[in-house]
């Protein structure tokens, strides 16, 4: 099982390098002119308290973008955060053992005494290993920059933030993973159906505090119980984890039953 | 023909098991396929349809077909890689679906496709594989990869079919398994190195490895096979020994008569099995005994030619796939 993991990440290592530069490089982008930004924070309060609810609830989840809390929320862990984290879980989801089944090297690895579960158990570390990567870089440039352009949010909020983007994340990449498992050839659908499932429900979840028949059908997306502003402020709910964590289990359990009782490679 | 099939598959073989495999018959088969069947969820057919065979320690089985017969499917579920949807085999006592691992501890595995880590060098890729299931020793890997010319340097997707087939044969073979189940072993590799591969299976088989290899060239079946067996629609239609082959073609005769040929005569003597008449009135005929009544009938005649065949597996092969046997210009009598 180690020697899986470890040439799996062997084989992936510049993409977790080059993500990793990209993540780290956006939050730097964003966080660097907080100073700049909180100079003129009564302006940008004035003009934003002019936008519609909906715009704010669309871009921010909240009202508040100027303070610490509301600015590391809005420019970092409601939208930008997550929305990397996905992109890069769904890629993984629907590639890190259907890619070995397309290219027919699955069968190099099913070839030794290999199991079928601990294939899959292997890959899914690998993949979980390649996200908590990234999303550490994330950590600690938030935590650095933060700290440097004098965002005074504790450490632990922003430590359980960065982990409800990693369990929101694993979430579509469970999906994702789910449909490759369910069905080999669809790396297309997987990668679109997760995605529909990742940014339309953050539209729906998001309209849903301004359009009202949205409110119900909202709380069937993992995005309704994402809530870093929250966390951010200190009012940690963990049962807000329940759900995602929930779509991880069924999604790994669905994957294991499938794998396990299908025909495997082209 | 006196061919020999222990399971009743075909016309074309006779139930008089004779020599090496009717010996073996007394040993527990390496590999054993029972009635293994396989239908693809989109297809009508079955791509592989009640196969049974069985394949004795330090057998070289060769299986043959056309692309689409049924042999990579056979590999493919010995190999657990897809399901059956009736049947079963094992290989070394050993249930190829529930006990699949410990299956693959024993068997060496070559794909049909030589399909690989393209972005890996050959080195970096045997030592993943290495890592999965221990060489016996890095000499012999180092020893492979010099007998067969691999470069081990160069990332694989830089190299040739040729040149990858012959880093996949070094991982199949690196761990001295005693079972070697091969897709198409020589495809891509030059004569030099075809050659150099019969004798690593010669040693294998010495050693007392059971392989288990599908190929489309036929005179590779015959110069390092022991059996053979040739599947047509996913269902096996002939299984014989190479053995029992030549002794076979060494049993035919080929008899050109200067004037109209004694059929009744000739079909009249004990012993003889079939008798054709080609199209330029020469006549093929199998004699099991009775070769001195057959000299007696030929004494009485104008004889211009007399000759036997040559084992040729192409022949063999033929006679399942082509349809109609009157396009060959021959016709049973």
């Amino acid at each position: 099982m180690f020697s899986v993991i470890k040439w799996t990440l062997w084989q992936r290592r510049y993409s977790i390098m080059w993500w990793s530069i990209a993540v780290v490089g956006f939050i730097l982008l964003n966080l660097v002119f907080y100073p700049t930004f909180k100079d003129q924070a009564a302006e940008l309060n004035n003009s934003l308290s002019q936008l519609p609810e909906s715009a704010k609830a669309l871009f921010a989840g909240s009202s508040d973008f100027v303070s610490p809390v509301g600015y590391l929320n809005s420019q970092i862990f409601f939208l930008m955060l997550p929305m990397l984290l996905t992109i890069l879980t769904i890629g993984l989801g629907a590639s890190i053992v259907a890619k070995e089944e397309r290219e027919g090297t699955i069968e190099l690895l099913l070839a030794r005494p290999v199991s079928r579960n601990k294939l899959l158990v292997s890959k899914a570390i690998s993949a979980i290993i390649i996200l908590l990567v990234v999303s550490s870089m994330a950590f600690l440039s938030i935590s650095v920059t933060a700290k440097i352009v004098d965002i005074a949010v504790p450490l632990r909020y922003i430590a359980v933030a960065t982990l409800g983007s990693v369990v929101l994340a694993l979430c579509f990449g469970s999906i994702a993973f789910v449909i490759t498992m369910l069905s080999k050839s669809s790396k297309a659908a997987s990668i679109g159906v997760a995605t529909l499932i990742a940014f339309g429900g953050y539209i729906i979840v998001s309209l849903s505090s301004t359009v009202k028949w949205l409110k119900n059908p909202g709380k069937i997306f993992p995005a309704y119980y994402y809530k870093p502003e929250d966390i951010l402020r200190g009012n940690i709910n963990w049962k807000y984890f329940i759900f995602p964590i929930s779509i991880i289990i069924i999604s790994a359990i669905v994957s294991w039953w499938s794998f396990n009782n299908r025909d495997i490679g082209n | 023909m006196g061919a020999i099939n222990s399971h009743g598959v075909g016309d074309y073989i006779s139930p008089a098991g004779t020599g090496l495999i009717q010996v073996m018959s007394n040993q527990q088969p390496t590999i054993e396929i029972n009635k293994l069947s396989k239908k693809y969820d989109r297809n009508k057919n079955f791509a592989l349809h009640e196969l049974s065979l069985n394949i004795y320690p330090g057998e070289v089985y060769g299986f043959l077909g056309p692309n689409g017969a049924g042999k990579s499917t056979t590999i493919r579920l010995l190999m657990d890689f897809i399901r059956p949807t009736a049947g079963s085999a094992s290989i070394l006592g050993l249930d190829t679906l529930k006990q699949a691992v410990d299956v693959k501890r024993n068997v060496g595995y070559l794909s049909g496709d030589s399909d690989t880590y393209l972005k890996m060098t050959g080195r970096k890729f045997l030592n993943y594989m290495n890592e999965l299931q221990p060489a016996v020793s890095k000499k012999y890997v180092a020893e492979l990869a010099s007998r067969l010319k691999a470069d081990l340097n160069k990332p694989l997707g830089s190299l040739s079919r040729g040149n990858r087939q012959k880093i996949a044969l070094i991982q199949a073979l690196m761990h001295q398994p005693k079972v070697l189940i091969l897709d198409e072993p020589t495809s891509g590799l030059d004569p030099l190195m075809q050659d150099e591969f019969y004798l690593l299976i010669n040693e294998a088989k010495e050693r007392g490895s059971t392989i288990f290899m599908s190929s489309h060239i036929l005179s590779e079946v015959q110069k390092v096979c022991d059996k053979v067996g040739i599947i047509r629609s996913g269902k096996l239609v002939s299984e014989q020994s190479i053995e029992q082959l030549a002794t076979e073609a060494a049993q035919t005769f080929v008899i050109h008569f200067t004037g109209k040929p004694p059929l009744a005569e000739l079909k009249a003597i004990d012993g003889i099995k079939k008798v054709s008449v080609q199209k330029d009135g020469r006549v093929v005929l199998h004699v099991h005994s009775g070769l001195s009544k057959l000299f007696a009938v030929l004494a009485k005649h104008d004889v211009k030619d007399l000759s036997t065949m040559e084992l040729n597996l192409e022949d063999q092969f033929m006679h399942y796939y082509q349809a109609d046997t009157n396009n060959r210009g021959d016709k049973d009598v």
